[in-house]
């Protein structure tokens, strides 16, 4: 880890998974840094290993789920660094949420329907030896920062909650330690487009306030280009693409990206002409040689078939 | 897309004996996947074998045999020999003898009522669910009445009244204890199906309940009902053999039931010598419900296609 | 609201008491349609064993116990019901005038205390290791209790119960089962003493026993199912991911969600008690309610039987009801008030 500022470094990790059809492989030898601060969008179609990659990350694969290659380093705030694959049970536990937390995509059910908010509450500060008074107060602040009525939320059932409402607990309860870096796996799928509008709002003022680094995953562009610095495209469990928002949304080097440009209904011109990417990814049991995505591109040259062509710079008509 | 080409979709496709018999290697190793399930298998194959061929090769012994009495013994009692593997009972006659021959009545009646049940549960469901209104009303509450009052002493008193002259009596009287759940499941399914416009379709083409029962509604619960006639052969089983025990019915021999409770009448229960009479029918029953239990997993999987395919 | 909850508990209540009357009714009928009755019986018992005349055992039955054969049985139903209405349940027709009352308060504790504590056994024992079993699935506990549960779960209860009797008991000689039937050794001074108690509980190990090992099976199975779908619900994962102690998930987040379905079932078989305990009862010549009414039934005891079915439509509807309650208690998303409350 050269850089100071990098806050997470993963360095060519590849995940599979065990099924009785064979071997997956659902993530490979993916790398990036994440930056103090920064927000890192991952974007690609839904079974592309976006949600493997950080499950990987939290120690929390399926017993299926195998880490096979690769190095995640962490650095704490006192710039001591860790190795996160390397913690044991009871180290990666006080990892969770003190140093990196995470807000699931089906807010519908990621609260125990048993268990009141503060119970939650309390649990999780509980379980990291924060006082239960003060985890109250972080709480409340917390609500009323994802503009929820915090007292009534806080002895709230889940079921008495809205959609939209329980995804913003999740978001507020991800910030209760305040940890350095929120994974977010597609955090505004499951609610409606004004809810989304609103949760992307609060977690860009939360980001100012509170300076944390995001990975955000997302299959929606728009969400993804409003809110992150840098994105990065996978496909098939690769990442194809990184850089700055900028660049790789207005000068995509890899056809794949393009087609993701091309489906993405634009805000801007009314989302008329939604072109989607003809076929589908291909069996990670038994991945394609050369370029994953050379079945399915339209500059494919025989020269894909067999290595990955150099990125050349477009842009998106 | 319009209902009627919903409803040739639906006409045309393979009836439910012609889907089950096309896949006749696909059945058998559906059986053979789940390995409790084919020991389970094979337990009822190896009871229906031993009931039915069985009394074919060994003579049925109903007549004491005071012949038997070995000198200086105190009773006829005897453990299981060459001549007789399984010993000899209270009245010196071959126990195995009666494993044989007392297994058949059982089975059979427990067989009826398990049939009896799902005839009358399938067909008051189907009732229920596609007339609505007052009929399924009535149906509705008797069968919610009926799960309210606990089964086994509503069958003491059913069972002296309703007398036994034949099997059917019997089984018919376990039908009606029995039809309620799988009643309510297939009113339920039949509900469901009703709402989907096919089905409406299907009315609408007067294509009448036989119909829409035979080929929507059984079909989509086939694996469910098999396993629910399974265990209400078990249940059926549990009951009659209780009611013997209480003494409770007119007992006739050979049976499995009559076996134990001779034995018990005997105070066998409590003499070592006479375990044998007792152990071989005991064993029997046990072995018999377990394999029964055992059996339906393997049927969840001949008849749950998602099974089949999936893993 | 208060309205709301008062018409539901209202209606519960109703419905509770219309259930009752109707298995009453229903139970009268049906008893009276029994062949043979009770003076029948015994006369002929007269006839048979003490050579009597059918006419002197005729007379010798009248004065025994005031019931008449020959009384339309509708008249029977009006009398029974106007005593009922004054929780008067009819004097037994053949233990020479005890009132039926007082004979299902001497053998009902009997039951309650053997099902009850078998119950209680059999629903913590299969509860924590079906948890366990599906918490490590696929290990060794889950594979042995797998099969124990599933082939203790397909014997009937009295076959167990004969088993119990025959091998361990008759021929292994680990249990004294003469010693052990019937309800408490004789001559022992019932009273709040060491002795008793553990003679009560001496002898209600046979049955006591046997209920666990009949129904703990489909306790396990069950909990292990119902704890394997609630360990794939996002709300586990997401706890996990917060970091919490597994002790912690384990009881509120997987042990409490998977015991919701269970305690539905747990209320409901309390209603089953009295009904399920004939046969075993029977066998280990336990004194319970269960016993007392197969020997009621041989002896068209109509008052007794009459009796015991109305303890057992009682016993059916009020753990109906608890099963709502619990659940509701057990369950914040069907809470009474709530917006569900009525349903
Ligand atoms: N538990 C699992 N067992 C086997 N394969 C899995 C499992 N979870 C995910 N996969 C496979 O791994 C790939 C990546 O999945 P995932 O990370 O969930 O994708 P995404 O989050 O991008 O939609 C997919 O092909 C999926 O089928
Ligand atoms: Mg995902």
């Amino acid at each position: 880890m050269a850089d100071g500022s990098v806050v997470l470094s993963v360095e060519d990790i590849s995940i599979t998974y065990t099924t009785q059809r064979g071997i997956v492989q659902a993530v490979s030898n993916v790398s990036f840094d994440l930056h103090a601060g920064e927000t890192l969008a991952l974007i690609g179609e839904s079974g592309c290993g976006k949600s493997t990659i950080v499950l990987g990350l939290i120690g929390l694969l399926p017993k299926t789920g195998k880490i096979t290659t690769g190095k995640v380093t962490y650095r704490r705030r006192d710039g001591r660094l860790i190795d996160v694959l390397g913690l044991n049970k009871e180290q990666m536990r006080q990892f969770l949420w003190n140093e990196c937390s995470m807000v699931f995509q089906g807010a519908l059910n990621s609260l125990n329907p048993v268990l009141k908010i503060s119970s939650m509450i309390y649990d999780t500060a509980r379980a990291h030896g924060m006082r239960a008074d003060e985890a109250k107060k972080r709480a409340l602040s917390l609500f009323e920062k994802v503009r929820l009525d915090p007292l009534r939320v806080f002895n709230s059932y889940p079921h008495e909650l809205s959609g939209g409402m329980r995804q913003r607990v999740l978001l507020a309860t991800a910030l209760l330690l305040r940890p350095q870096v929120v994974i977010m796996d597609e955090p505004t799928t499951a609610v409606d487009i004004l809810t989304q509008r609103s949760i992307i709002k609060v977690l860009k003022q939360l980001r100012e306030e509170l300076n944390f680094s995001v990975i955000f995953i997302s299959h929606d562009l728009a969400v993804a280009a409003e809110i992150a610095d840098t994105v990065a495209t996978m496909y098939a469990g690769e990442i194809i693409e990184k850089g700055p928002v900028s660049e790789v949304f207005y000068r995509p080097r890899h056809a794949y990206t393009l087609g993701l440009l091309e489906a993405a209904p634009r805000l801007s011109t009314g989302a008329e002409e939604l072109m989607s990417i003809p076929g589908s990814p291909p069996d990670l049991i038994d991945p394609p040689k050369g370029c994953k995505f050379h079945m399915r591109c339209r500059f494919v040259t025989d020269e894909c078939k067999t290595t990955k062509p150099p990125l050349q710079a477009s842009s998106p008509t | 897309m319009s209902a009627s080409a919903d409803v040739r979709a639906v006409l045309s496709e393979k009836s439910l004996v012609q889907r089950l018999s096309s896949g006749t290697r696909g059945t058998v190793r559906a059986l053979l996947r789940n390995k409790a399930g084919f020991l389970g298998f094979l337990g009822v194959m190896f009871f229906i074998i031993l009931t039915t061929l069985g009394p074919l090769v060994i003579p049925y012994e109903g007549d004491p045999r005071l012949d038997r009495l070995r000198p200086g013994a105190r009773s006829l009692f005897a453990p299981p020999s060459v001549e007789h593997p399984l010993g000899l009972d209270v009245k010196g006659r071959d126990v195995l003898s009666h494993i044989v021959h007392g297994g058949g009545p059982l089975i059979l009646t427990a067989l009826e009522a398990g049939i009896l049940t799902t005839i009358v549960a399938v067909a008051l469901g189907a009732a229920a669910g596609l007339l609505g209104g007052f009929i399924d009303q009535i149906i509705s509450a008797a069968s919610n009445f009926i799960l309210t009052i606990p089964q086994f002493p509503l069958l003491l008193v059913l069972a002296t009244i309703v007398t036994f002259d034949n099997r059917l009596g019997m089984a018919l009287l376990l039908a009606v204890l029995n039809w309620p759940t799988l009643m309510r499941a297939v009113r339920a399914q039949v509900m469901s199906l009703k709402s989907r416009d096919y089905v409406e379709a299907a009315f609408a083409l007067d294509l009448g309940l036989w119909h829409i029962t035979t080929r929507e509604v059984l079909p989509n619960m086939i694996s469910y009902i098999v396993v629910n006639m399974i265990f209400t052969i078990r249940s059926a089983m549990y009951f009659i053999i209780a009611l013997m025990f209480l003494g409770l019915v007119p007992l006739t021999e050979p049976d499995w039931g009559m076996m134990i409770f001779i034995g018990k009448q005997q105070g066998s229960l409590s003499n070592p010598e006479a375990a044998w009479m007792l152990l071989a029918p005991v064993l029997a029953i046990a072995l018999f419900q377990l394999s029964l239990v055992l059996f339906t997993r393997s049927l969840e999987e001949v008849f749950n296609p998602r099974l089949r395919q999936g893993v | 609201m208060r309205k709301l909850i008062r018409s539901y508990t209202f209606r519960t209540v109703v419905q509770g008491l219309i259930t009752i009357w109707a298995v009453m009714t229903f139970t009268f009928f049906l008893i009276r349609l029994m062949p043979g009755n009770p003076a029948q019986i015994k006369i002929d018992e007269y006839v048979d064993r003490y050579g009597m005349s059918e006419d002197q055992a005729r007379q010798q039955v009248a004065t025994l116990f005031n019931y008449d054969p020959d009384q339309p049985v509708f008249e029977q139903y009006v009398d029974y019901l106007s005593d009922l209405v004054r929780f008067d349940l009819g004097r037994s027709l053949t233990s020479t005038e005890t009132p039926v009352a007082e004979q299902i308060l001497r053998f009902l504790p009997w039951t309650l205390f053997s099902v009850g504590l078998a119950l209680l056994v059999a629903f913590s024992l299969g509860v924590l290791v079906g948890l366990a079993m599906a918490y490590w699935r696929g290990g060794l506990l889950d594979n042995v209790m797998t099969v124990f549960a599933s082939v203790i779960y397909a014997i009937p209860d009295y076959i167990i119960a004969l088993l119990l009797i025959m091998v361990a008991g008759v021929q292994l000689k680990l249990i004294p089962v003469g010693e052990l039937y019937g309800g408490s050794t004789q001559g022992i001074e019932p009273g709040f003493t060491v002795e008793y108690i553990l003679d009560l509980l001496k002898h209600a190990f046979l049955p006591v026993f046997t209920y666990v090992l009949a129904t703990i099976g489909g306790w396990m199975l069950t909990m292990k199912s119902s704890t394997i779908s609630t360990l794939g619900e996002d709300y586990i994962t997401v706890a996990r991911a917060r970091g919490l102690p597994e002790r912690r998930l384990l009881t509120a987040y997987v042990g409490r969600n998977a015991m919701l379905p269970l305690m539905t079932r747990l209320a409901i078989s309390i209603g089953f008690v009295v009904g399920g305990s004939a046969i075993i009862e029977t066998l280990f010549l336990y004194p319970g309610l269960g016993r007392n009414l197969v020997l009621a039934i041989g002896l068209r005891d109509y008052t007794t039987m009459q009796g015991i079915f109305l303890v057992i439509a009682i016993s059916v509807v009020v753990s109906n009801i608890l099963a709502d309650l619990l659940y509701g208690w057990l369950d914040p998303r069907v809470r009474l008030g709530g917006d569900k409350g009525t349903e």
